[in-house]
């Protein structure tokens, strides 16, 4: 189909050519910068650590542990199973405490309440602790990201 | 502005430019020994110097692409804000004589 | 409505309470004179680019960078191994600096050998010494930054020069180190110099300098003001913007490949008690300064050598801030002797650079 009339004009051609290679190249220096504010996040993909500082935790008791720059918590049940969770609430970030005689998880910040298995029951927190996987393995206790080989 | 009467002299003297940057890959790749490899070996101390330079040859490719891209756009933007320079300067000198004549 | 209806519209209604028409017609109005050193006037708007590189890699090196004694060298070192591309933004950084104080040199020396300087351009003179003054002042104090062995003795040589001046000297070196000696307190002084308290000084000037320079033209070289010839001209808007542009894109191009292919390294963290280097050397802008401190002898009629280089060199210092009003005959014998002082002073500069890289 031929037209009568260019959809644009000579100038117009030009002046987009430009604004799009200066578009192009204003991106090339753009990418360095971003991928240097936004660092990758620092979370470890698994966390070894010597069996030995927990075995002689009581049942219904935690103990805390560094999970990368945050804070991680391991959980003895009353049947002697461990859980581990990343003890930061899932509202706003803060860091969490266990009350054993409520047998509960609780927020400070803004009064958020987990069940004993990390489940969010009261108060803001939109979803339950974020779990981790825990394996005994030799005399060391292995804790990893859910789905981590 | 530098008109430039011998294309062929360009394309050389851009030949050399690029032949030389591209020698000096050879000293760009001396320094792929990875910056942690001191920190590894002096396990309590701080290494004595750390030359930064890509980690592995992804990175190493990605950088040569990085400034072969950036001065295609280069050159092409030229070759546009020149054709933008001569419609300038015709615009300015029609303006010129439209003066003279009123 | 459509889209450029919608365009026109914003601009109206920023038009009605701004009135910043008033800047993009005076641009439009803009000549740029067209002779033999136009090429010169470029180097003007290549240091606004290198300084706004300097503002924009250095804010991004402001969120890694911890000014303290036990952090600096450590906070460098992850920021070039660790952060994502971090070394090619300090390199950038780096390389910048050394870009734009070579072209403030080439600024000052065209200006100079032009004698752009004649009135009623004194005052930009002037605000373009404070400015150079500055951009030392940047170099200087940036370079102590990294906290490793051989920025930390050149401070500490650099900081020790005041000291010769007589009357207050002891001041100015205490003023700068926070103290007697080079400390952590001098290295988290100089971040303040480097990030907060030069720029403010640069921003105020450069407007000055630039204010200027808009209300009183783009000066003409000597010859064609004297002949009053009729100077072909430039609309500044777009002609020679696109012009300035070229040059930009070919700077910047330049910059980051260098960038790329040459990082500057991250020495040892300084050991305060250690001996000082082999090799220690300012940047190279300092070089001819530090050879002249060097050949001067100590004792020059039972005066210490140091007091008596550096009091020259505070002498020159004043008599060149005050050159407009010095050579306010330019075109005379005078001008002309002056003229070849500043190939003198070049030639100097260039001599002691490279006798003290030998």
């Amino acid at each position: 189909m031929k037209l009568k009339h260019s959809l644009f004009t000579r100038r117009q051609f030009l002046n987009s050519l430009l604004g799009g290679w200066l578009a192009a190249l204003v991106a090339t220096f753009l990418y360095p910068v971003v991928k240097f504010i936004f660092p990758p996040t620092r979370e470890p993909d698994k966390v070894v650590l010597p069996f030995s500082g927990f075995q002689d935790m009581g049942p219904n008791s935690v103990q805390n542990f560094s999970w990368g720059s945050k804070p991680g918590i391991i959980k003895k049940d009353d049947d002697g199973t461990y859980q581990a969770f990343v003890a930061v609430c899932t509202h706003l970030d803060c860091n969490v405490a266990y009350l054993p005689d409520r047998r509960k998880f609780f927020c400070a910040c803004h009064e958020g309440w987990y069940d004993e298995d990390g489940r969010n029951i009261g108060g803001p927190p939109p979803s339950p602790l974020r779990r981790l996987t825990l394996v005994i393995e030799g005399g060391d206790l292995i804790i990893k990201r859910e789905g981590v080989e | 502005m530098i008109r430039v009467r011998k294309p062929k002299a360009l394309i050389l003297l851009m030949i050399c430019l690029f032949s030389a940057v591209f020698s000096l890959e050879r000293s760009f790749g001396q320094q792929i020994t990875p910056e942690k490899q001191e920190k590894s070996l002096q396990a309590e101390s701080k290494p004595e110097k750390i030359i930064p330079s890509p980690k592995n040859i992804k990175e190493r490719t990605a950088l040569y692409v990085f400034i072969g891209w950036m001065w295609l756009a280069i050159f092409v933007l030229i070759f546009i804000l020149r054709l933008k320079i001569k419609e300038a300067d015709r615009l300015y000198r029609l303006k010129f004589f439209l003066k003279n004549k009123k | 409505m459509n889209l450029k209806e919608f365009r026109i519209g914003i601009q109206s209604w920023f038009e009605d309470r701004l009135g910043l028409s008033l800047i993009t017609k005076f641009l439009r109005k803009k000549e740029v004179p067209q002779h033999r050193h136009t090429i010169w006037y470029y180097t003007g708007s290549a240091i606004l680019l290198f300084f706004g590189i300097q503002v924009i890699t250095g804010f991004m090196l402001v969120f890694y960078y911890k000014p303290t004694l036990e952090q600096a060298n450590e906070s460098i070192a992850r920021m070039i191994t660790d952060v994502p591309l971090g070394w090619i933004i300090r390199s950038v950084h780096s390389w910048s600096a050394s870009f734009m104080i070579a072209i403030v040199f080439i600024h000052l020396f065209c200006v100079w050998l032009t004698k752009s300087y004649r009135k009623p351009r004194e005052l930009t003179w002037m605000s373009g010494i404070f400015l150079l003054v500055l951009s030392l002042a940047f170099g200087f104090t940036g370079y102590l930054l990294p906290w490793d062995d051989l920025s930390l003795s050149a401070t500490k040589v650099g900081t020790d020069i005041p000291r010769c001046i007589p009357v207050g000297g002891l001041w100015v070196t205490k003023f700068l180190r926070g103290g007697e000696d080079v400390t952590g307190d001098t290295l988290t002084r100089f971040f303040g110099f480097h990030v907060c308290i030069l720029p403010v000084f640069i921003f105020i000037l450069l407007a000055l300098h630039i204010y200027l320079i808009q209300k009183q033209g783009m000066s003409l070289p000597l010859d064609a003001e004297r002949k009053k010839e009729e100077v072909k001209v430039l609309p500044f808007w777009p002609n020679f913007v696109y012009r300035e542009m070229v040059v930009w894109f070919l700077l910047l191009g330049i910059l980051f490949t260098v960038a790329i292919f040459f990082p500057p390294s991250l020495d040892k963290e300084a050991d305060l008690m250690a001996p000082a280097p082999e090799g220690v050397k300012p940047e190279w802008y300092f070089l001819f300064l530090f050879q002249t401190l060097k050949i001067v002898p100590a004792r020059i009629f039972s005066v210490s050598g140091d007091t008596v280089a550096v009091l020259f060199m505070l002498v020159l210092g004043f008599l060149f801030f005050f050159l407009p009003l010095i050579d306010h005959k330019p075109a005379g014998k005078k001008g002309k002797f002056i003229t070849l002082i500043a190939y003198a002073v070049i030639l100097y500069a260039v001599v002691m650079t490279v006798w003290s890289l030998w």
